[in-house]
């Protein structure tokens, strides 16, 4: 196997049908094929050396922003900047479709945020963004949360002058 | 259900699927939950109602003249949840 082929099978892991059969499983008719894939970049410089930033589908947001619209039947395709600096007294969570109650207690079981200042201040991290990003994962139009959510987000990662992006879905 | 799904059950009328993707919806993926959280919205909202008390019904009218259907439909899903938390048998994961 060459290199080139054993990346296209390791990319082809991150697909992660299991999931995707779980969730249609729940949702009929929500299994989204792709026939396209793009491939996770490579890191160019250490963690310890890099602007990281944090992007979780948590609908986790700061206190008095516009809540996430949870009631909407296709979703919500927008996303809330959480500042890196924020405390968890800052935040709060709009989510219909995952137990907050964890979170509620410690916000970071779902947003990470004191632990990745945490790693930040020791050093691990070279240094946060300034902005995290969140919004939730109830979005029945994939075409939209590909072309709208999905690019406004990642314009707004590359903005800000990421090195390296920490995904979490919720 | 994908929204391409739900526009081809529009274009061919399959009203079935349509209301069942409101009941998975309200019942969080379980179908007959959100048939029950359907009716518990319309129980809540009939109780308030059972003493006829004094209503904005002047709010109401304006409301429904002046708002665009988009935006009533977009209230009709929020008066759901109004209704359910109200009721406070609440069965969602998280809170809205």
């Amino acid at each position: 196997m060459t290199a080139e082929s054993k990346n296209v099978e390791n990319d082809k892991q991150q697909l992660r049908t299991g999931l995707w059969a779980t969730v249609n499983e729940r949702y009929p008719g929500s299994m989204i094929t792709k026939s396209d894939f793009v491939a996770l970049a490579k890191s160019k410089k250490p963690l310890s050396e890099s602007r990281l930033t944090f992007v979780s589908t948590a609908g986790v947001q700061p206190k008095g922003s516009l809540p996430f619209d949870t009631v909407h039947p296709i979703g919500d395709y927008t996303f809330r900047c959480v500042p890196s600096d924020s405390k968890p007294s800052d935040l709060e969570i709009h989510q219909l479709k995952y137990p907050t109650s964890g979170a509620e207690r410690d916000i970071n079981v779902i947003f990470p945020i004191e632990r990745l200042q945490e790693l930040q201040a020791v050093g691990l991290i070279g240094e946060l963004a300034p902005n995290f990003f969140s919004f939730i994962g109830y979005n029945m139009d994939a075409e939209m949360l590909e072309r709208t959510l999905a690019e406004d987000l990642a314009e707004a990662v590359e903005a800000e002058g990421s090195d390296v992006a920490l995904l979490a879905p919720a | 259900m994908s929204l391409q799904y739900l526009k081809e059950a529009v274009a061919e009328g399959d009203n079935e699927s349509l209301i069942r993707y409101v009941r998975l919806h309200f019942g969080d993926g379980n179908e007959a939950a959100g048939a029950k959280e359907i009716d518990k919205a319309w129980i809540e909202a009939l109780k308030l109602l059972l003493d006829v008390p004094k209503t904005d019904r002047e709010f109401i009218l304006e409301t429904l003249a002046e708002k665009d259907a988009a935006t009533l439909a977009h209230l009709f899903f929020h008066l759901h949840f109004y209704f359910v938390e109200r009721s406070g048998e609440w069965i969602h994961d998280g809170r809205v």
